[in-house]
């Protein structure tokens, strides 16, 4: 048989057999969720979440991207994620990642439509309420009746955390088989390593993950909130400290905007709202303004010496300067501040501080997080471990990051070479987690490891322990 | 090794300044040629940074034309289940639904029909349960534990809890070690056993408490090494009990040995110093580094050197012009260099197309193809000048069929010698012999046949073999010192005397003593004299000896070529290589030998870093085969 796109790839040559399992990795700004074997996840929603009175007196929810950046009234936008990386409202993270499986891959059951929610008040297409009551429905009508789901969950996860996802898995959803995942591992297993030490950058967190044939060195694992949120408000901090404030206007404020010079103030139309919107919804809009700078302006200084060092940040005044324009016009040319976002993930001295924001503690920095997790890892695995530095999580597409974390570790570990790897893609850095699971979940030699709803019933919820260690 | 700076150097650019402009080119040429489906301006605002959108190219590529397979076959969701799980639990991929044989033969469509609505039939031999590898661990038995392994420092709990965590984690240990989380109230016998450990390697924690990290956190109460000695040893007293060693098959007694000479201790301090080996400053690795790269040009510049040395030596070795033949001869032509390069050329492309058959380089040029050179004794000259040519040169000859290459016994056998360069004419061994004897002056000639003469050494030698020759020559050479020696000793007694004449002269200050002085100088002087001669005796004892060392040398020699049964032929043999040496191979070896000298010293520095170097990284890579042993040991 010759190759050819209507011929499926043998399968021998990869170990895979895809059972249409679903891959479910939820972080603290996004989900993402799609079917195994696929290159990347088909499903990606943002893992805040509307909150809004309806008439009735009832609440109700609003999820994916296209129904909460609407400045409807008293929209509350929530986060179910605590700002450590753990979730803390689980009922409403089992609607959100629900709503990630359901509204692109297995689409809704056919179960009772007065029941489901999805018909009172959808107004398109991505606007599903999940306000499912799951006690209806029985297994063969729950919406993962069909497919096994590999989920992944972070590096430092309780047990009881842990036995939360198998239970939502089993009796929310109905799953036939389900796993878990570290995200450091998959990761990994997406570089194609199975040794390494994995750091991830995402938004709540930055986790150090240790990893040996594919299993985690637990105690080797480190977790620091200096991530793409505390980059964020490294940002805030910045704006409202400069001579004259950077004013941030979210872009749902602005109606139209004219241009000004640098640094002249906005001269723009602003919007006008009955109810004003909420802080919370406000907040979420400026964070999109954040990112956006973060990706076009960030970079991270890369010396020769730290920014904390006298002399350093005085030569940066005269460096070229990248332009951002705000929403509602307002421009300026960044160019020490560009620098000092980042600068706190490695030198927690020199990161700004308030009484909201405290200062960083030194071991949270990223170089001593990789030193404290080498410190547990047996000395012949050391030159192994330094030659497969993984580096994953959305915020690690901070300009130059990478060249930083190379230096730092140089610096730290002269001895046996550093070798960083990363996916230069960015849809690949940022779900690289996802991607190893999709990987994993398609394997054939894989199949054996899940944990079946037959091995769940007769052990209960604490099987995860046992099984997945 | 050409670096940028070389490079630059040759081209005569400036080095450093530029450094920068050329680095940052080739990163932004990179994300740039990929952003194919952006507008150049706007590709433009994000500089070097990729975009935060990954930008994915639709390409029309070429597609085979889809193939005709024949008809439609359906892909079907096959169940199966997996006989490595114990739950039999059905999951479901896609396969080509399987087409029943006798469908086929009945040619039904309708047959086919039925299969469509029969549910797919489960599946039961997965193909990948074969990866479903199993570790055994070692068992035992109450009795079995009771009996052997009882131990003061692992409770019966703790060893099955260690056996588990091997089990479950595939014998990993660096995971095992980090998952061990037993709980006993029985913890102080292992941290004797830490500290009795510690003491042991007083010195390595000594170096390596300086480390950064070190002190920060406190000692495992179980260290891999523990965990892996006492895994060991019970495996090891299992393997004993369930068969004994004599029984054993020869794998499994490696195994067995392996297992018991796992040793903590050693392991623990080879980890250390591995642990010192890393935590190196920056600064010594830099040296290293820059010591490596160091050698590395000096390895280059040595050989380069050499080469150009071999080179410029073949240059100076060209073919002698050979006079036999005169101005008038056939090469007569060739006294320009003009009309020699020609000759050259006309040569080598000769050889050139010849080259494929014979298979040999550019020496190979024989002197059948020299035009004009008919005669049998020109090729011989040529053959030989040829092979001096050869034999001067560093590298190896190039193969040629005809040459046996014999071994050192075999060339002593057949009395060959090799000669770097043999002149013309015919020349004795018993001149050679006879020319040792003479010195520069006279005086010292006399001498030496005074010496020999005592030897009981006559004027003639009587077989004067090359080996015969040698050994007179190292002889020779020891008189030589010997005479030297006495010489010294001569001038320090002249010495004393002048100093003892002085000191007798300021004793003869005291009147009474003026008389005396004489007498007794003279039997200082007698005195020394017969030390002397006692001295002289010893002296000549050793001489003798070492001559009879030398002499019994050359007859075993002979007695050899006598074994070789061919006396005459060995001798003839000398007698030739003996013809050919004469002055001139003493001038050329000289030379060599002041090259070599030269040589060496130019590549002393060298070698000695080599050596230095050497050193290390000897170390170093003991360090790594040892860990690397080590660690294949403990995945066994
Ligand atoms: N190009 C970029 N440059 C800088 N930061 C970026 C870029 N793209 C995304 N980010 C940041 O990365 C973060 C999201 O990363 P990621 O998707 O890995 O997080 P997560 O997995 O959802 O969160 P967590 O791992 O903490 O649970 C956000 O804070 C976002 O601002
Ligand atoms: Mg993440």
């Amino acid at each position: 048989m010759n190759p050819s796109s209507a011929t499926a790839p043998n399968t021998n040559e990869y170990a895979g057999d895809e059972i249409s399992a679903i891959v479910l990795d939820p972080g603290y700004s996004s989900t993402r969720a799609g079917f195994a074997g696929e290159d990347i996840p088909k499903s990606v929603i943002p893992s805040y979440y509307g909150i809004a009175p309806t008439a009735s007196g009832s609440s109700q929810y609003l999820f994916g991207e296209n129904s909460i950046h609407n400045p409807l009234p008293n929209l509350e936008i929530k986060n179910p994620w605590s700002s450590d990386g753990i979730v803390e409202d689980w009922d409403t993270a089992t609607k959100l990642w629900e709503y990630a499986i359901t509204s692109r891959l297995t689409g809704q059951r056919p179960t009772d439509p007065t029941k489901n929610g999805l018909n009172d008040g959808t107004n398109g297409e991505g606007n599903g309420q999940m306000d499912v009551d799951m006690d209806g429905l029985d297994d063969a009508e729950k919406p993962l009746a069909e497919s096994p789901l590999l989920m992944t969950e972070p590096g430092l996860s309780s047990a009881k955390a842990r036995e939360k996802y198998i239970e939502i898995a089993m009796e929310d959803w109905g799953t036939p088989a389900f796993y878990l995942g570290k995200t450091g591992v998959l990761a990994a297993f997406a570089s194609g390593k199975a040794s390494g030490i994995v750091i991830d950058i995402g938004a709540s967190t930055t986790t150090v993950t240790p990893i040996v044939d594919g299993l985690v060195l637990k105690k080797g694992v480190q977790k620091s909130p200096l991530a793409g949120n505390y980059m964020s408000n490294q940002l805030r901090l910045i704006f409202a400290q400069s001579q004259p404030p950077v004013p941030l206007t979210p872009h749902f404020m602005v109606a139209s905007k004219s241009p000004v010079d640098a640094g002249a103030p906005a001269q723009a139309i602003y919007k006008k709202f009955e109810v004003p919107p909420t802080a919370s919804f406000r907040r979420f809009e400026e964070e999109r303004v954040l990112t956006e700078f973060k990706e076009s302006v960030v970079e991270t200084w890369t010396g020769p010496n730290r920014l904390s060092v006298p002399g350093t940040e005085e030569s940066l005044k005269n460096a070229p300067g990248r332009p951002f324009e705000m929403p509602d016009g307002y421009n300026q040319l960044f160019s020490a501040e560009r620098f000092k976002v980042a600068e706190g993930l490695f030198d927690a001295s020199s990161a700004l501080h308030d009484p909201d924001n405290p200062r960083p503690k030194d071991e949270q920095t990223i170089p001593r997080m990789v030193q404290a997790a080498i410190h547990h890892i047996d000395v012949d695995l050391r030159p192994i471990i330094l030659g497969n530095v993984i580096i994953t999580g959305g915020a690690s597409l901070t300009y130059r990051i990478m060249d930083r974390i190379n230096a730092e570790l140089s610096q730290m570990f002269p001895a046996p070479r550093i070798r960083l790897i990363a996916p230069g893609n960015t849809i690949e850095r940022k779900y690289a987690a996802w991607i190893g699971g999709s990987i994993l979940a398609s394997l054939g030699s894989f199949h054996q490891l899940w944990i079946s709803k037959k091995e769940y019933e007769e052990h209960g919820p604490s099987i995860i322990d046992k099984r997945i260690k | 090794m050409a670096t940028r700076r070389d490079i630059q150097d040759i081209i005569g650019l400036p080095g450093g300044g530029d450094t920068p402009a050329p680095k940052k080119r080739a990163k932004t040429a990179g994300p740039q040629k990929k952003l194919h489906g952006v507008n150049r301006e706007v590709a433009a605002l994000y500089g070097e940074r990729p975009p935060p959108v990954a930008v994915y190219e639709e390409k029309k590529t070429y597609r085979a034309k889809r193939a005709n397979l024949g008809p439609v076959r359906p892909w079907i969701q096959q169940p199966f289940t997996n006989p490595a799980r114990t739950d039999g639990l059905v999951l479901k991929h896609w396969r080509r639904k399987p087409t029943a044989r006798p469908n086929i033969e009945n040619g039904g469509d309708t047959a086919m029909e039925d299969a469509d609505n029969q549910s797919p039939q489960l599946e039961t031999d997965y193909e990948y349960a074969r990866f479903n590898v199993d570790v055994s661990v070692p068992s035992y038995t109450d009795e079995e534990y009771e009996a052997h392994l009882r131990s003061n420092e692992w409770s019966r709990e703790e060893t099955d809890y260690l056996l588990e965590l091997a089990k479950d984690f595939y014998l990993r240990w660096p995971v095992i070690h980090d998952r061990y989380e037993f709980q006993s109230a029985k913890a102080e016998p292992a941290d004797d056993a830490a500290s009795a450990g510690d003491s042991i390697l007083e010195n390595p924690t000594d170096a390596l408490s300086t480390l950064p990290y070190n002190s920060s956190l406190p000692r495992d109460p179980r260290s891999i090494e523990d965990l892996k000695a006492r895994y060991y040893f019970v495996w090891e007293t299992t393997l004993k009990l369930h068969r004994p060693p004599e029984a054993m098959e020869s794998s499994e007694f490696e195994l067995l040995e392996v297992l018991h000479s796992y040793n903590p201790d050693s392991e623990h301090v080879r980890k250390r110093i591995a642990l010192a080996l890393m935590s190196r400053p920056l600064d010594e690795v830099k040296e290293e580094e820059f010591l490596l790269a160091e050698l590395q040009r000096i390895n280059i510049a040595a050989n380069r050197l050499d080469a150009e040395r071999a080179e410029l030596r073949e240059r100076l070795e060209a073919p002698t012009p050979q006079r036999d033949l005169g101005p008038a001869g056939p090469l007569g032509n060739f006294q320009s260099s003009q009309a020699l390069t020609a000759l050259f050329q006309q040569l080598f492309q000769q050889d050139r197309s010849k080259k494929r058959a014979s298979g040999s380089g550019r020496l190979s040029l024989s002197a059948g193809d020299i035009i004009g050179t008919p005669t049998a004794a020109q090729q011989a000259a040529y053959n030989a000048a040829a092979g001096s040519r050869k034999a001067s040169m560093a590298h190896p000859p190039p193969p040629q069929p005809q040459l046996r290459a014999l071994s050192a016994a075999e060339e002593r056998r057949y009395g060959v010698s090799n000669h770097d360069r043999l002149t013309s004419g015919v020349s004795f061994g018993s001149d050679k012999l006879v020319k040792m004897r003479q010195a520069k002056s006279g005086v010292q000639t006399q001498k030496i046949a005074a010496v020999l003469a005592q030897l009981g050494f006559g004027d003639i030698i009587t077989i004067p073999t090359a080996r015969v020759g040698a050994a007179f020559e190292g002889l020779v050479a020891k008189v030589g010192k010997l005479l030297d020696l006495r010489k010294v000793r001569e001038k320090e007694e002249n010495e004393v005397k002048v100093l003892d004449g002085m000191r007798a002269k300021r004793a003869g200050e005291d009147p009474a003593a003026t008389g005396s002085a004489p007498p007794q100088h003279g039997r200082d002087s007698t005195e020394t004299q017969e030390r002397d001669m006692k001295q002289e005796e010893r002296d000549e004892s050793l001489m003798e000896q070492s001559i009879a060392d030398s002499t019994v040398g050359a007859e075993t020699t002979y007695a050899e070529d006598g074994e070789g049964g061919d006396d005459a032929e060995g001798e003839e043999d000398d007698a030739e290589g003996e013809e050919d040496a004469d002055g001139e191979t003493n001038a050329t070896s000289t030379r060599q030998v002041s090259e070599a000298v030269s040589t060496r010293a130019a590549t002393t520095p060298a070698a000695s870093v080599k050596a230095g170097h050497k050193r290390s990284a000897s170390v170093l890579s003991a360090g790594s085969t040892r860990s690397r042993a080590s660690t294949k040991r403990a995945r066994k």
